[in-house]
């Protein structure tokens, strides 16, 4: 049945709700990576990486996403990376990026 | 006209019984001054009597204070307490101290050491405080600490929610107050520690606009927060907060880094109050007034830095501490020394003119 046009849409809620605990896969990574915490969204990961230059791949953007619990867009964007390693050169705060990569690109499902 | 012959000039009042008073006072009178202290409080120690435990350190509030104060005991100056002036009269070269129709002491030079007032955070209607009950100040919480008041939550509650709202009353010209009150930063992450160390379940949000941990240490400290305490920084300020569900508040926020509304639950909200002026001073050409001050007032003014202690267009009248702005303990002992050496100078500056 096609849907009826009633010449508007509802959008979904944007809003962030921190009330609701942790996804149970977060926390693991979080766990696994504890590291992870002690970023301040300062950028300096994203400058530098050359994989962002063509990709939608920020790390400070994805530990953002991590805290929202949005583990499918993490997963799926944690696949640029090229593990080259310059954001963990250049990371102020000695963020462990590449482990961190490596756990956030696997929420997603192995391939078939 | 009273000859100026009946104030001794060498004996230097300081009006303000806090860290600053005494660290001035303690430094003159080493210096082989005699000092006195007025202090409109029944006792010494200022805002520091209502702390916890300081940042960085942890070290326990009472025990600097009782240092302090020993240190003051043991020098044996004469401490007025109790005892509010709200008014200077110029003789000759020194200074009379008046309360309402009634002179309270003379001295040569009076410093000021009256310290700040914490931002009334109940103009910060769309926080609630004073309102909803779970809503307390960064000095109520520290209250808590020192048992001195209950927990907003009961003892059910082992796993609260608790929300920090940084600059209440600090750069928002909305509230007259465009100034950094500069030390809340820090302590709200030393206070969101200290209640990840009572409620290790707790969940600690911290709302900023951004962090300003200028101190040595501070840095280090709020890393610590993030990482071994897992407080969560969030930057965007609080819209409101509203009665939420049972007895906890509705709040919300923008995170800007992500772009997008933030709603939260909250078992207390913690709101970073910021340093306001004390007083204003009216000068007058041989008269200075403690007024009361009004929306925009700043605080005391002085010659050149802010780092000098001589306040304008008064001879013989000097400011040490967090009076002539936002100061952290460490700024304001090392401050209170710097001005004792200027009241040293001057005195020094006034007795070369007397045997020339």
């Amino acid at each position: 049945m096609p849907k009826p046009d009633f010449g508007f849409s509802f959008a979904p809620n944007r809003a962030l709700e921190l009330s609701v605990p942790l996804l149970p896969e977060v926390q693991a990574v979080l766990e696994a990576e504890p590291s992870i915490r002690a970023c301040m969204a300062c950028g300096q990961c994203a400058a530098v990486c050359t994989a962002g230059v063509f990709t939608p791949l920020a790390f400070y953007r994805l530990v953002l996403q991590l805290w929202a619990g949005e583990v499918e867009v993490v997963g799926q964007r944690a696949q640029h990376c090229m593990l080259c390693g310059k954001c963990q050169m250049t990371c102020p705060r000695g963020v462990n990026i590449r482990n961190a990569l490596l756990l956030m690109a696997a929420l997603l499902p192995p391939k078939p | 006209m009273r000859s100026s012959e009946y104030i001794n000039k060498d004996e230097v009042a300081i009006i303000g019984g806090g860290p600053a008073g005494m660290q001035t006072a303690l430094v003159l009178s080493a210096r082989g001054f005699s000092v006195r202290i007025y202090e409109q409080k029944e006792q010494l120690g200022g805002h520091l009597k209502g702390w916890h435990h300081l940042f960085p350190h942890g070290v326990a509030a009472s025990d600097l204070l009782g240092a302090l104060k020993e240190q003051v005991l043991a020098r044996a100056i004469p401490l007025h307490l109790g005892q509010t002036v709200d008014h200077l009269q110029k003789v000759g070269e020194g200074w009379e101290l008046w309360q309402g129709e009634t002179v309270v002491g003379r001295a040569g030079v009076v410093v000021l050491a009256n310290g700040f007032a914490l931002f009334d955070a109940r103009r910060k209607e769309e926080y609630g405080y004073g309102l909803y009950p779970s809503v307390l100040t960064s000095a109520d919480l520290e209250a808590v600490f020192r048992k001195e008041r209950p927990w907003p939550f009961g003892p059910d509650c082992a796993a609260p929610q608790i929300g920090f709202v940084h600059c209440v009353g600090s750069r928002d010209l909305k509230c007259g107050s465009p100034h950094c009150s500069k030390l809340c930063c820090v302590t709200a992450v030393k206070q969101a520690m200290a209640v990840k160390a009572f409620f290790p379940e707790a969940q600690v949000y911290c709302f900023y606009m951004d962090l300003r941990m200028h101190g040595l240490e501070y840095e280090e400290l709020y890393r610590k927060a993030q990482v071994d305490y897992g407080v969560r920084f969030i930057r965007g300020r609080l819209s409101e907060a509203a009665p939420g569900q049972g007895k906890r508040l509705h709040v919300k926020a923008e995170d800007t880094l992500q772009g997008r509304p933030l709603h939260l639950q909250l078992d207390m909200l913690v709101l970073m109050s910021g340093m306001v002026p004390t007083f204003v001073l009216e000068q007058q050409e041989r008269a200075v007034f403690f007024k009361e001050p009004v929306f925009g007032s700043g605080f005391v003014p002085v010659q050149g830095f802010l780092a000098a202690g001589s306040v304008v267009q008064q001879k013989g009248l000097f400011a040490s501490g967090a009076c002539k702005g936002p100061a952290t303990l460490p700024e304001v002992f090392a401050d209170a020394a710097a001005v004792a050496c200027e009241v040293e100078q001057y005195l020094k500056s006034l007795k070369a003119v007397a045997h020339a």
